[in-house]
């Protein structure tokens, strides 16, 4: 009997959901962008040019010149590496954390469990922007530690799915039959309890991204999350902000930037979560 | 139905105290010098020694822990290092004008969100669902603070319809409401929609059908009832996402309500003032979750009438 | 749609109406000449004896023995104020005020010399706190009432009810001119002491005798003066200050542009400075000033090397400073070479000038020894405004071509302070504008003895602190400016104890409702809006 793989889901979720596609594609293209952006851009991203501040998009440069000189074009999408990676990197750390921990928490059960979920609920009981505000008021405000703060903002919520999950497969058969044997408990976890939570937490994973995303460019641009001169997106908005009447581009562009890849995260997000999951949806 | 109440209760004291334990280890952790900040530049090395000493800066932490809490049991959450006032006053102040920031988003997402999610439904696959969930995915997908100042450029500079910022008086309030709101419409839109869509699947909704009841008085008397349930709970919980959303709504337009003094606590290392309103915000996220939970209890059957 | 749907919405309307009332103020009344403005920060307190930096409110809600007026865009006189006329005695120590007859407090009480001696003393007195103490350093007996020695200032007397004599320990040339400081503001005894430390934190806490009266005062939001009918010198024009906190330059902008603040102080929005003067709406509204005031970076001669001359000369041939002007601030103001800024009494303008020469720079770091450059570090604070984040990234990028490599380290304001007043700060650039028309201003808060220690000039030549010192004492005022001339030479260009950037002007945007706008004499932002009016 065929066993159908997370992996036909997810090509099933891609073939049905046309704008989960159309997601997919930009996501795949800002990432080949952000990779290859030293061979993409024509300038650099940090040199100054005082001469030609302030210029309208133009074809020397597509999104015009912000207000040191510096191309627009080339920092957005140097903007993107910062993005993508702030999104990517803390959710996948985040899930990973709340997974293991909420499979410890759901399996194994008792004492352990239970605080591990006490855990969570502190974390969950803060509204999402304070903690990471908080932190990185502990850590100092750079990219880097908005990476830890984005990390430990996300995994409660991971690790409670995860556990909720945990505990419905704990009652399957093939897992009681499993124990009967004399299978290491570990190895039920790893082998067989884990792998089942998988589907859950690629969508967990894909719904993360969005808000990361958005939580860094939030903490940029009010001025507790990269600093300048990185070219986060959030922070080009708020250096832009200054000029929105005389050069609206320095700050509308790169906000498109953030809006049209967040829209393309959820879209993945939303078609995995129809094909996978739509239990999730609470 | 009351032991769960009761239960929900006991159990957010501990996680009260856990999160005055966690905002208070992190924020007092970092060292820095409060009094050189309230003296800036002209302070004798005296005058300092005396005013940490009167601030009991230097007592062990655990101490100062405990001298807290017991502060925060008598409601004074300490005094802002750089605005010299009581911190409860401030954010008592300032609690009012998020409310009524919160409070009319909450409703520009409830009367935006609700609708489009129960027409999305109705003509579920029809230009008008993609229409409205399209307009919902844009709001969850876009960052506020950049459409605050899309809005500000449109509606306050280009056609001066509505004034830029502040607060006083209730044009103020619109477009910051507007923009919040947005958001959390999309997030109810999709909810109301996905929960409404299952419940109409539902085989008694086809008895009711099948019996000649119009289709409208169909949903809305049976359907809605029991779709409105999880989104009942939606809004409850919505609070927290409000509050973080706030954060950034009220720096944008000048609103003084909690969220802008959170920010120009952490950007003054101002740490009283930012402990402060982010235990006054989460305490609001754990009563409203608490609340949420009540509801939920009373309108599902389940629980209402478990033993 | 269904019933209940339609139910649903007309709920919620009344709701939405509801929730609006509830977060009503009251509005700008057409009819009042109300006068709106916008500032970067709320100031705290009214109480200029704790407030260092922020003096508007003292500058309209209270007055001073002596006040400094404009003559002319940069000229300024010191004219009589609460005080009708003075004496000094021929040894300079002693200043004899007599008192106007029939001025009164907000509160009803006429003043008198009495108030003037306890306002003093409050700032001496070690339980008031007090952060600019240093403006009566020189009395008799300062230090022991600050140090809690005595229970009253022996230099502080009254000779009867309209009399007041203050004695100094020493000949203070620049006296006079500190007395028509903000931070000499006179207080009520009675008001005051019945305030307690509550004195400048609310309306209903806070009295003086200015044209103004603080009606309301919002924290973080705004607040309201209103015109003061009984002032001495008539009441002024206006009826209303409505004054808003407006943190950010954008914000400012836009409220400018819609219409709602009068005046735009381009000072906090320097990026908005040629839209205003090239906006054929804006730019016959544009009204300027110097700013007496000098932008400078600060060389800390503990960090290695720059306890070398060489090395700090090489620095202020490497910064393009012309440039830096004409980006950050259109080229509206003149370069500085020295210490003393334009519109200050002994600016000198035949100063040699600075000359930014990075191949000359280069050879000068080889020669001291660093022919691979040098490594540094700009320290600078996160909640500072835009210009000077952007100020230092400009420095950081052209001093790279003579060879120094420079790092920008952010801190928070309390770590700053705290640090910079041990002597150990990392290099920064700041601006200092004049409290009063004198050079000692400049000269002793940067290089006299603890000036170098507290800002982390670190310049220690006992020389210098003697000849500062010494300055302060001279009474004749063609001799003291000689003295300076030649100090600043020394100090700024001999030593290269700090590199002086420029002297700004101060822009001024008047929106349309704005009749009579006056340009403070030091150009600062703080003004006093009793001669100003609207339509």
């Amino acid at each position: 009997m065929e066993k159908e793989t997370i992996f036909d889901d997810v090509i099933r979720a891609f073939k049905e959901n046309k704008t989960a596609l159309f997601g997919l594609i930009v996501v795949v293209i800002l990432i080949v962008l952000a990779v290859f952006a030293p061979y993409v851009t024509p300038y650099d991203p940090y040199e100054m040019d005082l001469n030609n501040r302030f210029l309208k998009p133009s074809l020397e440069h597509w999104f015009g010149t912000d207000m040191f000189g510096r191309d627009l074009f080339t920092r957005v999408i140097y903007g993107a590496r910062i993005s993508l990676a702030i999104g990517l990197i803390p959710s996948l750390i985040a899930v990973s954390i709340g997974a293991i921990l909420g499979v410890i928490s759901g399996y194994v059960g008792g004492r352990l469990g239970y605080w591990v979920m006490r855990m969570a609920d502190v974390v969950m009981a803060f509204p999402s922007l304070l903690l990471a505000i908080v932190v990185m008021y502990t850590l100092g405000a750079t990219l880097f530690n908005l990476f830890i703060a984005l990390s430990v903002v996300g995994w409660a919520g991971a690790a409670r799915v995860v556990r909720s999950q945990v505990l419905s497969i704990k009652e399957k058969e093939f897992i009681e039959a499993a124990k009967a044997i004399g299978v290491k408990d570990l190895k039920i976890m790893a082998k067989h309890v884990f792998p089942n939570c998988l589907p859950s937490l690629m969508v967990l994973f894909t719904m993360n991204i969005p808000d990361a995303i958005l939580s860094e460019a939030s903490l940029s641009f009010l001025g507790v999350g990269a600093q300048p001169p990185t070219p986060s997106w959030g922070l080009l908005v708020s250096n832009g902000k200054e000029f929105l009447f005389s050069a609206p581009w320095v700050a509308i562009l790169p906000g498109v930037a953030i809006f049209i890849t967040v829209l393309a995260f959820n879209f993945i997000g939303d078609g995995l979560r129809d094909a996978i999951d739509p239990y999730l949806k609470g | 139905m009351w032991k769960y109440i009761l239960n929900r209760l006991l159990i957010s004291i501990p996680i009260l105290l856990c999160v005055t334990f966690l905002v208070f280890v992190l924020l007092n952790v970092v060292p820095g010098d409060p009094v050189a900040l309230m003296m800036k530049e002209k302070v004798s090395a005296d005058v300092v020694a005396r005013v940490r000493a009167q601030m009991h800066l230097d007592d062990p932490w655990i101490i100062r822990y405990f001298r807290f809490l017991w502060g925060l049991l008598h409601g004074d959450l300490g005094t802002s290092y750089k605005l010299q006032r009581s911190v409860t006053d401030l954010i008592l102040q300032a609690f009012p004008r998020t409310m009524v920031l919160a409070f009319s988003a909450a409703l520009v997402s409830w009367i935006v969100g609700i609708p489009a999610g129960i027409l999305s439904a109705i003509r579920q696959y029809s230009v008008t669902d993609y229409f409205f969930m399209g307009f919902s995915l844009a709001g969850v997908s876009m960052p506020v603070f950049w459409s605050a100042l899309l809005f500000q450029y449109v509606f306050a500079l280009k056609l001066g319809w509505l004034p830029v910022s502040g607060f006083y008086g209730w044009q103020y309030v619109i477009m910051p409401a507007v923009v919040l709101g947005w958001s959390s419409a999309g997030l109810i839109a999709r909810l109301t929609r996905s929960s409404l869509l299952d419940v109409m699947r539902n085989d008694y909704i086809r008895t009711a059908r099948s019996k000649g009841a119009r289709e409208l008085a169909v949903i809305t008397g049976h359907a809605l009832k029991n779709a409105l349930l999880p989104v009942v709970t939606i809004m409850a919980i919505q609070v927290a996402s409000l509050l973080s959303g706030a954060v950034i709504t009220e720096s944008v337009f000048g609103i003084p309500g909690v969220g802008r003094i959170a920010v120009d606590a952490i950007k003054s290392r101002d740490m009283p003032l930012l402990q402060g309103s982010v235990l006054f915000a989460t305490i609001l996220v754990i009563i409203g979750n608490l609340v949420a939970d009540i509801l939920y209890s009373f309108l599902d059957p389940r629980i209402r009438l478990e033993r | 749609m269904g019933s209940v749907l339609k139910r649903f919405y007309v709920f919620t309307i009344i709701l939405l109406t509801l929730t609006f009332l509830v977060g009503t103020a009251s509005m700008v009344s057409a009819k009042e000449k109300e006068l709106r403005i916008s500032y970067p920060e709320d100031p705290k307190t009214a109480d200029c004896q704790k407030n260092t930096a922020y003096y508007m409110l003292p500058l309209n809600c209270f007055d001073r023995l002596i006040e400094c007026v404009t003559l002319e865009s940069g000229a300024s006189q010191l004219v009589p104020g609460l005080a009708e006329k003075w004496e000094v005695s021929p040894n300079g120590k002693t200043y004899t005020f007599h008192l106007r007859h029939g001025v009164y407090f907000h509160n009803g009480e006429e003043l008198t010399a009495d108030d003037v001696v306890y306002t003093f003393d409050r700032m001496l007195d070690p339980k008031t706190q007090a952060l600019n103490t240093d403006i009566l350093n020189f009395v008799d007996g300062a230090q022991d009432r600050l140090d809690g020695k005595t229970n009253s200032t022996k230099g502080l007397k009254v000779l009867d009810k309209y009399t007041v004599q203050i004695t100094l320990s020493q000949p203070f040339a620049p006296f006079l001119a500190v007395m028509a400081s903000p931070q000499a503001s006179i207080y009520n005894r009675k008001f005051t002491e019945k305030a307690g430390d509550q004195f400048g934190l609310t309306p209903k806490t806070t009295c003086g005798t200015g044209p103004f009266i603080l009606k309301e005062y919002v924290l973080n939001d705004h607040m309201t003066l209103v015109a003061n009918d009984k002032y001495y010198r008539g009441r002024p024009q206006l009826d209303k200050v409505f004054v808003r906190v407006v943190t950010d330059p954008e914000t400012m902008r836009m409220l400018f542009e819609a219409g709602e603040i009068d005046i735009f102080d381009c000072d906090y929005a320097f990026s908005q400075i040629p839209y205003f003067l090239e906006s054929p709406k804006w730019k016959d509204r544009v009204v300027s000033g110097p700013r007496v005031g000098i932008y400078y970076m600060c060389i800390n001669q503990k960090k290695e090397p720059f306890g070398d001359v060489r090395v700090r000369k090489a620095l202020q041939m490497a910064i393009d400073r012309k440039t830096i002007l004409d980006t950050l601030f259109y080229g509206r103001g003149t370069l500085a070479h020295g210490i003393m800024p334009k519109g200050l009494i002994g600016y000198n303008p035949n100063l040699e000038p600075i000359k930014y020469d990075p191949k000359k720079a280069k050879e000068l770091l080889a020669e001291a020894g660093y022919p691979n450059g040098v490594d540094m570090t700009l320290v600078q604070v996160s909640t500072w405004g835009q210009t000077w984040a952007k100020m230092n990234e400009l420095v950081q990028a052209m001093v790279k071509e003579a060879g120094f490599r420079v790092k920008i380290s952010q801190v928070d304001e309390s770590t700053f302070y705290a640090v910079r007043k041990t002597g150990d700060s990392d290099h920064y650039i700041q601006v200092w504008s004049a409290d009063f028309n004198d050079p000692d201003n400049f000269f002793y808060t940067f290089f006299s003895k603890s000036g170098t220690v507290v800002r982390s000039f670190n310049n220690n030549d006992p020389e210098v602190f003697e000849a500062l010192d010494h300055a302060r004492t001279i009474t004749d005022q063609k001799e003291r400016i000689a003295l300076y001339r030649k100090l600043e030479k020394k100090i700024a260009q001999d030593q290269a104890a700090w590199v002086p950037f420029f002297n700004i002007e101060h822009l001024y945007v008047l929106g349309p409702r704005v009749k009579k706008f006056v340009v403070p004499w030091n150009g600062w932002s703080d003004m006093s809006y009793y001669e100003m009016n609207v339509e």
